[in-house]
């Protein structure tokens, strides 16, 4: 990443970063996928916000801020001490809906890298479909939209920021103990 | 029953349930005709959770519920009413408004573009010339309203049949315990903007019934919640000399009275400075008892399908959609006094334990589903399920607490009283007909000028 200097410079993404990206964004949902959350957990930053709001069907002259309004319920409004709780329940060894595991597989595509105003700092978009089967054929997707903020630091990059936007109202399923 | 399990209409529901040995029938969980006399009986003639006065604070403002299976606008009038009535055009039928929330003058169908003010009542129409003189009598036109429509403490309900007793006489003495969550300080509740939605594979009574009464589940099922938020510790013991289940026509909340346990389990010490700020006037103004319940380990609902955890601030509905089916509705209830930061945090830490992706509700909907669905086995759902815990720990006149009372947190009581007044409705040939189980002692409206209640 010798040249990346001059590129940020520009604010154009190199080939190279964004191989690098989503590179990190497809390692972390493997991590995911193998309940390998200690690692995933390396992978955020200190100051690191985790939203997902929840969505509220209103016509379009309205023009009421459902999504970014933090004052709101969201499904998510995490920061890295609450998604250590969330990783600490699956140690306990007493998460039963987790035993025996979810089955878990994270599609991430149409990922775009965007500079932003600090140079270490990207924006990456990109969107999953995220499948899971229980038991014997509980089975759910959930689909949606990300905006996350990467923060590179040495030879990685650090999640920052994330906005999950789900694509459904209702919920179709009878809990969320997933990471998006 | 008939000889392939069927329940035929106008059956004897009493046979479900054994209050006196303690069992329920499990086909109440997944047969469809059971599930089809419930929209009937049950929902279409008791009072309905549709809003609280807070999600419609002007003229205008409206959000979209439903009442058993039936969808319904529920809407802010100019005089500042609330009209509640079904979202469907009396035209062809066609459902007017798709929003969840919003703020509107009228509706319009998109069918033939039938409009209707925020009453429900027709005001024009595409292409009126359709329509000779005599076609059509429009001042008698409108969407299908409830019966009635009334409000307790910032809580709008509504009911679809105009015999069903007053809202009063419905929740009757369970006001003393209401009045822990929506006045336990000047200016009552609110609720926070939103509402988390999801749909579970299972029976809407399971929902019910786990908050009427379920306390025993909490140290086993939510081990994991607990010793997340908790560094390690599992929930402690209960004490079962100084807890209680109690029920009134069917609403029920099982409590502690240690003050602390369900505030404690938001994790928000901020949270629990603030009560423990306000227990001593929450103590003038409702008694010293109901001050030393709220915050304990509880949990509520309201018959037939309305619950909330006290202390933790989660209030919800679960919406039946088939036999096998419910959606839970989540809001969050605030003080309106609090101060907005600590609201946020509020909100934050409901959803971080009892939304769901939370720490605690995450594990219920598993439970819930595979009650229900494991009774598709025509021999499993022979079987009658065991409601029988603490089923001699009746406590006869108590000196403080109204309803039925039964004393030590684990127990099936509220359940197995849930259960009665299920049979009262199902059975029951007009609702002018229901008992008030157990006899009120409240004759006024407002629990704090209870005499002698501030002594209590």
């Amino acid at each position: 990443m010798t040249s990346t200097i001059e590129d940020r410079a520009s604010r154009r993404p190199t080939l190279e970063l964004i191989k690098e990206l989503e590179q990190t964004l497809y390692r972390e949902v493997r991590l995911l996928d193998q309940e390998r959350h200690d690692e995933w957990m390396e992978m955020l930053a200190e100051d690191l916000h985790y939203h997902m709001p929840g969505i509220e069907t209103r016509y379009r002259r309205d023009k009421t801020d459902t999504l970014h309004d933090l004052s709101r319920m969201c499904y998510y409004n995490d920061d890295k001490s609450t998604i250590q709780l969330r990783v600490d329940r699956l140690k306990t060894g007493t998460a039963w809906s987790e035993d025996p595991p979810t089955r878990y597989a994270h599609l991430i595509t149409n990922i775009e890298v965007e500079p932003t105003e600090r140079p270490e700092e990207y924006t990456v978009y990109s969107n999953f479909y995220a499948y899971r089967s229980r038991n014997e054929r509980d089975e759910d997707t959930l689909v949606g939209s990300r905006e996350d903020l990467w923060r590179r630091e040495g030879d990685r990059f650090l999640l920052v920021k994330r906005f999950i936007l789900p694509k459904w109202s209702v919920l179709l399923s009878k809990n969320l103990n997933v990471f998006l | 029953m008939t000889a392939n399990g069927q329940v035929n209409s106008g059956e004897d529901f009493g046979r479900f349930i054994d209050l006196r040995k303690g069992w329920v029938d499990r086909r109440i969980f997944s047969d469809e005709k059971i599930y089809q006399r419930e929209l009937q009986q049950i929902f279409a003639r008791s009072w309905n959770f549709v809003a609280h006065e807070s999600q419609l604070p002007r003229a205008g403002d409206f959000l979209t519920t439903y009442m058993g299976e039936d969808p319904v606008i529920v809407a802010r009038q100019r005089d500042q009413s609330i009209k509640v009535f079904i979202n469907s055009c009396p035209h062809r039928g066609n459902r007017v408004c798709f929003a969840d929330a919003g703020n509107a003058r009228r509706f319009v169908c998109n069918y033939h573009g039938w409009a209707f003010d925020t009453a429900g009542k027709l005001s024009g129409m595409h292409a009126e010339y359709a329509y000779d003189e005599n076609d059509i009598d429009k001042s008698q036109t409108r969407m299908q309203p409830v019966a009635k429509v009334a409000a307790y403490k910032g809580l709008v309900f509504a009911t679809f049949d105009p015999d069903t007793p007053s809202l009063d006489d419905w929740l009757g003495d369970f006001r003393w315990y209401l009045d822990m969550l929506l006045d336990n300080e000047e200016g009552g509740t609110e609720f926070i903007g939103g509402c988390i939605r999801s749909e579970f594979p299972a029976n809407w009574k399971f929902g019910a019934e786990n908050f009427v009464g379920d306390a025993y589940h909490a140290g086993w099922t939510h081990d994991s919640g607990a010793r997340a938020t908790t560094g390690g510790i599992p929930f402690p013991d209960i004490d079962m000399e100084n807890s209680f289940h109690s029920s009134v026509n069917g609403h029920g909340w099982e409590f502690g009275t240690e003050g602390v346990g369900d505030i404690s389990l938001l994790g928000s010490p901020a949270v629990m400075e603030y009560y423990e700020k306000l227990r001593p006037k929450m103590a003038d103004r409702l008694g010293k008892m109901r001050s030393q319940i709220w915050g304990s380990v509880a949990s509520v609902s309201l018959f037939p399908n309305i619950s909330f955890l006290p202390g933790i601030s989660t209030f919800r509905i679960w919406l039946p959609k088939g036999p096998e089916k419910f959606e839970l509705r989540t809001w969050v209830i605030v003080n309106k006094a609090m101060p907005e930061d600590l609201k946020r945090e509020i909100t934050k830490r409901v959803m971080l334990t009892f939304g769901p992706g939370g720490l605690f509700e995450m594990d219920d909907g598993e439970n819930w589903s595979n009650c229900t669905t494991v009774n598709r086995g025509e021999v499993t759902r022979r079987q009658l399920l065991h409601y029988g815990s603490g089923i001699s720990r009746r406590v006869d006149d108590h000196p403080i607490l109204p309803g039925t009372v039964f004393r030590g947190q684990y127990s099936d009581a509220n359940q197995r009283l849930f259960y009665e007044r299920w049979v009262d409705l199902m059975e029951a040939k007009s609702v002018k007909d229901l008992p008030q189980r157990p006899e009120p002692r409240m004759t006024g409206r407002e629990t704090r000028e209870l005499v002698g209640v501030s002594a209590l």
